[in-house]
Protein backbone atom coordinates (compact mmCIF):
# COMPACT_ATOMS: atom_id res chain seq x y z
CA UNK A 1 0.00 0.00 0.00
CA UNK A 2 1.46 3.29 -1.19
CA UNK A 3 -0.12 5.72 0.49
CA UNK A 4 1.66 6.04 4.45
CA UNK A 5 -0.57 8.98 5.45
CA UNK A 6 -1.32 7.70 8.62
CA UNK A 7 -5.31 8.20 9.08
CA UNK A 8 -4.39 8.17 12.85
CA UNK A 9 -4.29 12.49 13.48
CA UNK A 10 -1.37 13.24 15.26
CA UNK A 11 0.02 16.63 16.70
CA UNK A 12 2.74 16.56 14.17
CA UNK A 13 0.16 15.98 11.39
CA UNK A 14 0.05 20.08 11.82
CA UNK A 15 3.44 21.11 11.24
CA UNK A 16 4.42 22.63 7.92
CA UNK A 17 5.71 19.79 5.97
CA UNK A 18 8.88 21.53 4.70
CA UNK A 19 9.68 22.43 9.13
CA UNK A 20 9.62 18.51 9.53
CA UNK A 21 11.39 17.41 6.14
CA UNK A 22 14.15 20.17 7.36
CA UNK A 23 14.58 18.35 11.03
CA UNK A 24 14.39 15.41 9.31
CA UNK A 25 17.39 16.67 7.48
CA UNK A 26 19.42 17.68 10.49
CA UNK A 27 18.13 14.49 12.43
CA UNK A 28 19.28 12.43 9.86
CA UNK A 29 22.52 14.04 9.36
CA UNK A 30 23.42 13.98 13.01
CA UNK A 31 22.62 10.05 13.49
CA UNK A 32 25.69 9.66 10.50
CA UNK A 33 28.15 12.51 12.98
CA UNK A 34 27.04 10.38 16.05
CA UNK A 35 28.85 6.87 16.92
CA UNK A 36 28.35 6.49 20.82
CA UNK A 37 26.70 3.38 21.09
CA UNK A 38 24.69 5.24 24.47
CA UNK A 39 23.72 8.55 22.35
CA UNK A 40 22.57 6.50 19.75
CA UNK A 41 20.76 4.44 22.06
CA UNK A 42 19.28 7.40 23.26
CA UNK A 43 18.05 8.58 19.50
CA UNK A 44 16.63 5.38 19.08
CA UNK A 45 14.37 5.91 22.75
CA UNK A 46 13.68 9.75 21.54
CA UNK A 47 12.35 7.90 17.79
CA UNK A 48 10.52 5.60 20.19
CA UNK A 49 9.04 8.07 22.09
CA UNK A 50 8.47 10.35 19.39
CA UNK A 51 6.19 7.61 17.76
CA UNK A 52 4.49 6.73 21.28
CA UNK A 53 2.92 10.60 21.30
CA UNK A 54 0.61 9.53 18.30
CA UNK A 55 -0.86 6.63 20.28
CA UNK A 56 -0.46 3.14 20.63
CA UNK A 57 -2.20 2.49 17.33
CA UNK A 58 -0.13 4.88 15.09
CA UNK A 59 2.83 3.56 17.18
CA UNK A 60 2.18 -0.20 16.08
CA UNK A 61 1.16 1.31 12.41
CA UNK A 62 5.18 2.80 12.38
CA UNK A 63 6.39 -0.27 13.81
CA UNK A 64 4.66 -2.45 11.04
CA UNK A 65 6.33 0.25 8.63
CA UNK A 66 9.87 -1.18 9.41
CA UNK A 67 9.52 -4.92 8.56
CA UNK A 68 10.93 -3.99 4.95
CA UNK A 69 14.10 -3.32 7.42
CA UNK A 70 14.62 -6.57 8.60
CA UNK A 71 16.69 -8.49 5.99
CA UNK A 72 19.50 -5.48 6.80
CA UNK A 73 19.67 -6.71 10.41
CA UNK A 74 19.61 -9.99 9.63
CA UNK A 75 22.59 -9.33 7.75
CA UNK A 76 24.49 -6.66 9.76
CA UNK A 77 23.94 -8.39 12.97
CA UNK A 78 25.67 -11.53 11.58
CA UNK A 79 28.85 -10.04 9.95
CA UNK A 80 29.17 -8.51 13.41
CA UNK A 81 28.69 -11.66 15.41
CA UNK A 82 31.17 -12.84 12.92
CA UNK A 83 33.53 -10.40 13.33
CA UNK A 84 32.77 -10.02 17.17
CA UNK A 85 32.40 -6.43 16.40
CA UNK A 86 28.91 -5.83 18.70
CA UNK A 87 29.09 -2.79 19.61
CA UNK A 88 29.99 -1.48 16.29
CA UNK A 89 27.22 -3.89 14.58
CA UNK A 90 24.87 -2.36 17.23
CA UNK A 91 25.79 1.21 16.20
CA UNK A 92 24.73 0.60 12.59
CA UNK A 93 21.69 -0.81 13.81
CA UNK A 94 20.50 1.64 16.07
CA UNK A 95 21.38 4.36 13.54
CA UNK A 96 19.45 2.56 10.58
CA UNK A 97 16.38 2.02 12.49
CA UNK A 98 16.41 5.11 13.99
CA UNK A 99 17.15 6.83 10.53
CA UNK A 100 14.04 5.10 8.72
CA UNK A 101 11.78 5.21 11.55
CA UNK A 102 12.25 9.34 11.73
CA UNK A 103 11.90 9.85 8.15
CA UNK A 104 8.74 7.09 8.00
CA UNK A 105 7.13 9.37 11.28
CA UNK A 106 7.44 12.76 8.71
CA UNK A 107 6.00 10.25 5.99
CA UNK A 108 3.26 9.19 8.22
CA UNK A 109 2.28 12.50 9.42
CA UNK A 110 2.81 14.63 6.01
CA UNK A 111 -0.15 14.60 3.23
CA UNK A 112 1.26 14.33 0.04
CA UNK A 113 0.19 17.29 -1.40
CA UNK A 114 2.25 19.15 1.07
CA UNK A 115 4.85 17.07 0.61
CA UNK A 116 4.60 17.84 -3.16
CA UNK A 117 4.49 21.33 -2.25
CA UNK A 118 7.74 21.49 -0.61
CA UNK A 119 8.93 19.27 -3.33
CA UNK A 120 7.69 22.02 -5.84
CA UNK A 121 9.29 24.48 -3.89
CA UNK A 122 12.79 23.29 -3.70
CA UNK A 123 12.50 22.29 -7.51
CA UNK A 124 11.62 26.09 -8.35
CA UNK A 125 15.58 27.23 -8.85
CA UNK A 126 15.18 23.60 -11.82
CA UNK A 127 12.80 26.01 -14.08
CA UNK A 128 15.67 28.11 -15.50
CA UNK A 129 16.47 24.56 -16.51
CA UNK A 130 13.57 23.95 -18.55
CA UNK A 131 11.66 21.54 -15.86
CA UNK A 132 8.20 23.22 -14.46
CA UNK A 133 8.33 22.25 -10.80
CA UNK A 134 4.49 21.97 -10.64
CA UNK A 135 5.10 19.08 -13.66
CA UNK A 136 7.81 17.62 -11.46
CA UNK A 137 5.40 17.45 -8.15
CA UNK A 138 1.93 15.96 -10.28
CA UNK A 139 4.65 13.33 -11.64
CA UNK A 140 5.59 12.17 -7.90
CA UNK A 141 1.69 12.11 -7.46
CA UNK A 142 0.74 9.79 -10.63
CA UNK A 143 3.83 7.12 -9.95
CA UNK A 144 2.05 6.84 -6.26
CA UNK A 145 -1.65 6.90 -7.53
CA UNK A 146 -0.55 4.09 -10.44
CA UNK A 147 2.02 1.73 -9.08
CA UNK A 148 -1.15 -0.27 -7.26
CA UNK A 149 -3.04 0.25 -10.70
CA UNK A 150 -0.09 -1.12 -12.96
CA UNK A 151 0.27 -4.07 -9.91
CA UNK A 152 -3.75 -4.49 -10.56
CA UNK A 153 -2.98 -4.71 -14.22
CA UNK A 154 -0.19 -7.00 -14.03
CA UNK A 155 -2.31 -9.54 -11.79
CA UNK A 156 -4.79 -9.52 -14.15
CA UNK A 157 -2.56 -10.45 -16.91
CA UNK A 158 -1.72 -13.42 -14.92
CA UNK A 159 -4.90 -14.30 -14.13
CA UNK A 160 -6.08 -14.39 -17.50
CA UNK A 161 -2.71 -16.27 -18.59
CA UNK A 162 -3.62 -18.75 -16.39
CA UNK A 163 -7.96 -19.28 -17.24
CA UNK A 164 -6.15 -20.79 -20.58
CA UNK A 165 -3.00 -22.08 -19.56
CA UNK A 166 -1.55 -25.00 -17.29
CA UNK A 167 1.81 -22.84 -16.90
CA UNK A 168 2.75 -20.00 -14.70
CA UNK A 169 3.32 -16.73 -16.67
CA UNK A 170 6.35 -15.60 -14.81
CA UNK A 171 8.24 -13.10 -17.41
CA UNK A 172 5.62 -13.42 -20.37
CA UNK A 173 3.16 -11.24 -18.46
CA UNK A 174 6.20 -8.39 -19.16
CA UNK A 175 5.31 -7.37 -22.70
CA UNK A 176 1.44 -6.97 -22.39
CA UNK A 177 2.00 -5.63 -18.89
CA UNK A 178 4.20 -3.00 -20.67
CA UNK A 179 1.86 -2.08 -23.62
CA UNK A 180 -0.93 -2.31 -21.27
CA UNK A 181 0.95 0.49 -19.19
CA UNK A 182 1.66 2.68 -22.52
CA UNK A 183 -2.21 2.36 -23.06
CA UNK A 184 -2.78 3.74 -19.54
CA UNK A 185 -0.45 6.15 -20.10
CA UNK A 186 -2.55 7.15 -22.74
CA UNK A 187 -5.33 7.75 -20.67
CA UNK A 188 -3.52 9.58 -17.91
CA UNK A 189 -2.57 12.27 -20.42
CA UNK A 190 -6.01 12.35 -21.53
CA UNK A 191 -7.50 12.58 -17.92
CA UNK A 192 -5.04 15.22 -17.44
CA UNK A 193 -5.92 17.78 -20.20
CA UNK A 194 -9.65 16.96 -19.78
CA UNK A 195 -9.10 19.09 -16.39
CA UNK A 196 -6.34 21.52 -17.36
CA UNK A 197 -3.00 19.47 -18.03
CA UNK A 198 0.06 19.42 -15.98
CA UNK A 199 1.32 23.04 -16.25
CA UNK B 1 -22.75 28.39 -14.78
CA UNK B 2 -24.35 32.24 -15.26
CA UNK B 3 -22.79 32.91 -18.22
CA UNK B 4 -24.92 32.31 -21.77
CA UNK B 5 -24.29 29.11 -23.01
CA UNK B 6 -24.48 29.20 -26.74
CA UNK B 7 -24.72 25.17 -26.71
CA UNK B 8 -21.93 22.82 -28.91
CA UNK B 9 -21.55 23.47 -33.02
CA UNK B 10 -19.95 21.44 -35.24
CA UNK B 11 -19.66 22.03 -38.76
CA UNK B 12 -18.33 19.45 -41.77
CA UNK B 13 -15.83 17.90 -38.78
CA UNK B 14 -13.92 14.25 -39.72
CA UNK B 15 -11.77 12.89 -37.45
CA UNK B 16 -9.36 10.05 -39.20
CA UNK B 17 -7.35 7.53 -36.78
CA UNK B 18 -4.99 5.16 -37.98
CA UNK B 19 -6.47 5.81 -41.40
CA UNK B 20 -9.97 4.92 -40.71
CA UNK B 21 -12.59 7.53 -41.22
CA UNK B 22 -14.23 7.62 -37.62
CA UNK B 23 -16.17 10.48 -37.30
CA UNK B 24 -17.44 11.69 -41.63
CA UNK B 25 -18.46 15.05 -41.47
CA UNK B 26 -20.72 16.22 -38.91
CA UNK B 27 -22.58 19.01 -38.79
CA UNK B 28 -24.41 19.44 -35.45
CA UNK B 29 -25.66 21.88 -32.93
CA UNK B 30 -26.61 20.94 -29.61
CA UNK B 31 -28.46 23.52 -27.14
CA UNK B 32 -30.99 21.05 -25.43
CA UNK B 33 -30.41 20.05 -21.67
CA UNK B 34 -30.41 16.66 -22.12
CA UNK B 35 -28.44 14.87 -24.89
CA UNK B 36 -28.08 11.12 -25.61
CA UNK B 37 -26.03 9.84 -28.21
CA UNK B 38 -26.55 6.15 -29.21
CA UNK B 39 -24.48 3.47 -31.14
CA UNK B 40 -23.14 0.46 -31.71
CA UNK B 41 -19.54 -0.32 -30.10
CA UNK B 42 -16.97 1.42 -32.75
CA UNK B 43 -19.82 3.69 -34.48
CA UNK B 44 -17.50 6.62 -33.00
CA UNK B 45 -19.21 7.78 -30.44
CA UNK B 46 -16.52 8.06 -28.10
CA UNK B 47 -14.82 9.44 -30.83
CA UNK B 48 -17.88 12.22 -31.26
CA UNK B 49 -17.50 12.87 -27.20
CA UNK B 50 -13.70 13.38 -27.27
CA UNK B 51 -14.03 15.76 -29.94
CA UNK B 52 -16.60 17.63 -28.68
CA UNK B 53 -14.36 17.64 -25.22
CA UNK B 54 -11.19 19.03 -27.08
CA UNK B 55 -9.32 16.09 -26.25
CA UNK B 56 -8.57 15.20 -29.88
CA UNK B 57 -8.82 18.03 -32.83
CA UNK B 58 -10.93 17.37 -35.76
CA UNK B 59 -9.14 16.38 -39.22
CA UNK B 60 -11.46 18.81 -40.97
CA UNK B 61 -14.19 21.01 -39.98
CA UNK B 62 -14.77 22.93 -37.12
CA UNK B 63 -15.73 22.96 -32.99
CA UNK B 64 -17.15 25.37 -31.21
CA UNK B 65 -18.55 24.79 -27.11
CA UNK B 66 -20.17 27.96 -26.27
CA UNK B 67 -17.92 29.81 -28.81
CA UNK B 68 -15.20 28.00 -28.02
CA UNK B 69 -12.15 25.70 -29.77
CA UNK B 70 -12.23 23.69 -27.04
CA UNK B 71 -9.39 21.54 -28.22
CA UNK B 72 -6.83 25.04 -28.28
CA UNK B 73 -8.47 26.91 -25.80
CA UNK B 74 -8.11 24.53 -22.85
CA UNK B 75 -9.02 27.52 -20.49
CA UNK B 76 -12.67 28.00 -21.65
CA UNK B 77 -13.15 24.38 -22.53
CA UNK B 78 -12.32 23.90 -18.48
CA UNK B 79 -15.29 26.27 -17.57
CA UNK B 80 -17.36 25.15 -20.35
CA UNK B 81 -17.52 21.26 -20.07
CA UNK B 82 -16.76 18.14 -17.46
CA UNK B 83 -15.96 14.75 -19.24
CA UNK B 84 -16.82 12.22 -16.73
CA UNK B 85 -15.00 8.81 -18.50
CA UNK B 86 -16.17 4.99 -18.73
CA UNK B 87 -13.91 3.62 -16.17
CA UNK B 88 -13.11 5.89 -13.46
CA UNK B 89 -9.59 4.37 -13.38
CA UNK B 90 -8.18 6.21 -16.31
CA UNK B 91 -9.93 9.41 -14.83
CA UNK B 92 -8.93 9.63 -11.11
CA UNK B 93 -4.65 10.81 -10.97
CA UNK B 94 -4.23 11.15 -7.40
CA UNK B 95 -4.12 8.85 -4.49
CA UNK B 96 -5.97 10.10 -1.69
CA UNK B 97 -9.94 11.12 -2.20
CA UNK B 98 -9.15 15.32 -1.21
CA UNK B 99 -6.21 15.35 -3.89
CA UNK B 100 -7.79 14.29 -6.65
CA UNK B 101 -11.15 16.66 -6.14
CA UNK B 102 -8.72 19.56 -5.32
CA UNK B 103 -6.43 18.97 -8.50
CA UNK B 104 -9.30 20.22 -10.89
CA UNK B 105 -9.83 23.57 -9.07
CA UNK B 106 -6.04 24.55 -8.72
CA UNK B 107 -5.92 24.01 -12.62
CA UNK B 108 -8.48 26.43 -12.33
CA UNK B 109 -6.49 28.63 -10.85
CA UNK B 110 -6.58 28.28 -6.84
CA UNK B 111 -4.19 27.73 -4.53
CA UNK B 112 -4.44 24.62 -2.95
CA UNK B 113 -5.10 25.38 0.39
CA UNK B 114 -8.26 26.86 -1.12
CA UNK B 115 -8.90 24.05 -3.22
CA UNK B 116 -8.32 21.60 -0.44
CA UNK B 117 -10.96 23.60 1.26
CA UNK B 118 -13.56 23.79 -1.20
CA UNK B 119 -12.94 19.81 -1.77
CA UNK B 120 -14.03 19.30 2.22
CA UNK B 121 -16.84 21.50 1.96
CA UNK B 122 -18.30 19.47 -1.02
CA UNK B 123 -17.39 16.50 0.71
CA UNK B 124 -18.98 17.95 3.68
CA UNK B 125 -22.12 18.76 1.59
CA UNK B 126 -22.41 15.25 -0.01
CA UNK B 127 -22.27 13.24 3.80
CA UNK B 128 -18.78 12.00 2.59
CA UNK B 129 -16.31 14.21 5.01
CA UNK B 130 -14.94 11.04 6.12
CA UNK B 131 -13.82 10.14 2.66
CA UNK B 132 -11.24 13.34 2.44
CA UNK B 133 -7.88 11.33 3.36
CA UNK B 134 -9.60 8.10 2.26
CA UNK B 135 -6.30 6.54 -0.36
CA UNK B 136 -8.30 6.36 -3.63
CA UNK B 137 -7.95 1.90 -3.66
CA UNK B 138 -10.32 1.70 -0.95
CA UNK B 139 -13.11 2.66 -2.42
CA UNK B 140 -15.48 0.42 -4.59
CA UNK B 141 -16.63 1.08 -8.07
CA UNK B 142 -19.52 3.04 -7.33
CA UNK B 143 -17.80 5.46 -4.67
CA UNK B 144 -15.27 5.94 -7.61
CA UNK B 145 -17.58 6.83 -10.17
CA UNK B 146 -18.99 8.89 -7.48
CA UNK B 147 -15.77 10.86 -6.58
CA UNK B 148 -15.19 11.15 -10.43
CA UNK B 149 -18.62 13.01 -10.52
CA UNK B 150 -17.89 15.49 -7.98
CA UNK B 151 -14.62 16.19 -9.09
CA UNK B 152 -16.21 17.25 -12.51
CA UNK B 153 -19.00 19.10 -10.72
CA UNK B 154 -16.58 21.08 -8.52
CA UNK B 155 -15.08 22.44 -11.80
CA UNK B 156 -18.51 23.76 -12.35
CA UNK B 157 -18.70 23.14 -15.90
CA UNK B 158 -21.80 24.18 -18.03
CA UNK B 159 -21.97 20.95 -19.78
CA UNK B 160 -20.94 17.69 -18.55
CA UNK B 161 -19.75 14.51 -20.99
CA UNK B 162 -20.73 10.88 -20.16
CA UNK B 163 -19.38 8.48 -21.65
CA UNK B 164 -21.76 5.18 -20.66
CA UNK B 165 -21.81 6.45 -17.47
CA UNK B 166 -24.22 3.82 -15.55
CA UNK B 167 -22.79 1.06 -17.31
CA UNK B 168 -21.18 -2.05 -15.32
CA UNK B 169 -22.84 -0.78 -11.98
CA UNK B 170 -24.88 -2.21 -9.66
CA UNK B 171 -28.87 -1.77 -10.09
CA UNK B 172 -28.94 0.44 -6.76
CA UNK B 173 -25.88 2.60 -8.11
CA UNK B 174 -27.19 2.60 -11.35
CA UNK B 175 -30.40 4.23 -9.23
CA UNK B 176 -28.63 6.12 -7.08
CA UNK B 177 -26.27 8.22 -10.14
CA UNK B 178 -29.32 8.48 -12.28
CA UNK B 179 -31.01 10.29 -9.49
CA UNK B 180 -28.40 12.47 -9.86
CA UNK B 181 -27.59 12.63 -13.11
CA UNK B 182 -31.48 14.28 -13.59
CA UNK B 183 -30.73 16.65 -10.87
CA UNK B 184 -28.09 18.74 -11.98
CA UNK B 185 -28.48 22.08 -13.37
CA UNK B 186 -25.86 21.45 -16.23
CA UNK B 187 -26.29 20.11 -19.92
CA UNK B 188 -25.57 16.58 -20.17
CA UNK B 189 -24.32 14.97 -23.33
CA UNK B 190 -24.57 11.37 -22.84
CA UNK B 191 -23.21 8.26 -25.09
CA UNK B 192 -24.33 4.75 -24.48
CA UNK B 193 -25.13 1.73 -26.37
CA UNK B 194 -27.91 1.49 -24.13
CA UNK B 195 -31.36 2.92 -25.37
CA UNK B 196 -32.70 2.68 -21.50
CA UNK B 197 -30.05 5.37 -20.25
CA UNK B 198 -31.64 7.57 -22.65
CA UNK B 199 -34.67 7.48 -22.98
CA UNK B 200 -35.84 10.66 -20.76
CA UNK B 201 -33.61 12.77 -22.99
CA UNK B 202 -34.93 16.05 -24.87
CA UNK B 203 -32.76 14.89 -28.03
CA UNK B 204 -31.48 11.52 -29.19
CA UNK B 205 -28.69 10.94 -31.94
CA UNK B 206 -28.35 7.60 -33.39
CA UNK B 207 -24.36 7.49 -34.75
CA UNK B 208 -23.35 4.20 -36.90
CA UNK B 209 -20.12 4.15 -39.14
CA UNK B 210 -18.83 7.99 -38.31
CA UNK B 211 -22.55 9.49 -39.43
CA UNK B 212 -26.27 10.35 -37.66
CA UNK B 213 -28.52 7.74 -38.70
CA UNK B 214 -31.17 9.49 -36.87
CA UNK B 215 -31.92 12.90 -34.91
CA UNK B 216 -35.03 13.23 -32.45
CA UNK B 217 -36.79 13.01 -29.81
CA UNK B 218 -36.40 9.14 -28.07
CA UNK B 219 -40.00 8.75 -28.99
CA UNK B 220 -39.38 8.93 -32.75
CA UNK B 221 -35.33 7.43 -32.76
CA UNK B 222 -35.16 4.80 -29.81
CA UNK B 223 -37.82 2.33 -31.56
CA UNK B 224 -36.13 2.47 -34.70
CA UNK B 225 -32.66 1.78 -33.20
CA UNK B 226 -34.52 -1.17 -30.99
CA UNK B 227 -35.73 -2.39 -34.23
CA UNK B 228 -32.54 -2.38 -36.58
CA UNK B 229 -30.53 -3.47 -33.14
CA UNK B 230 -32.89 -6.54 -33.02
CA UNK B 231 -32.77 -7.44 -36.82
CA UNK B 232 -28.88 -6.92 -36.78
CA UNK B 233 -28.89 -9.28 -33.57
CA UNK B 234 -30.71 -11.98 -35.28
CA UNK B 235 -28.19 -12.29 -38.14
CA UNK B 236 -24.18 -13.38 -38.10
CA UNK B 237 -23.23 -10.40 -36.49
CA UNK B 238 -20.22 -9.21 -35.59
CA UNK B 239 -18.62 -10.92 -38.29
CA UNK B 240 -17.21 -8.31 -40.40
CA UNK B 241 -13.90 -7.09 -39.59
CA UNK B 242 -12.93 -2.83 -39.42
CA UNK B 243 -11.13 -1.32 -42.14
Amino acid sequence: MLTLTSPVETWAHGLPAGAKLAALAIATTSLFLLDAPLTLAAALGATVLLYLTGGARFALAGLRLLRPLWPFVVIVGLWHLWTRDLSGGAVILMRMVAAVGLANFVTMTTRLSDMLAVIERLARPLSRFGVAPRRLAIAFALVIRFIPVMLDRLDEIGASWRARSPHRPRWRVLVPATLAALDDADRTAEALRARGGAG
Amino acid sequence: MAEPSSGIEIAAASVRLGGRLVLDGLELHLTEARIGVLGRNGSGKTTLLRLIAGLIAPDAGTVRVDGCDPFTDRRAALAALGILFQNPDHQILFPTVEEELAFGLAQQGMTQAEALARAHQALQAEGRAHWAKAPVTSLSQGQRHYLCLMAVLMMAPRTILLDEPLAGLDLPTQARLARRFAALPQRLVTITHDPATVQTCDRVLWLDDGRIVADGPPGTVLPAFIAEMARIGGQDADADLAG
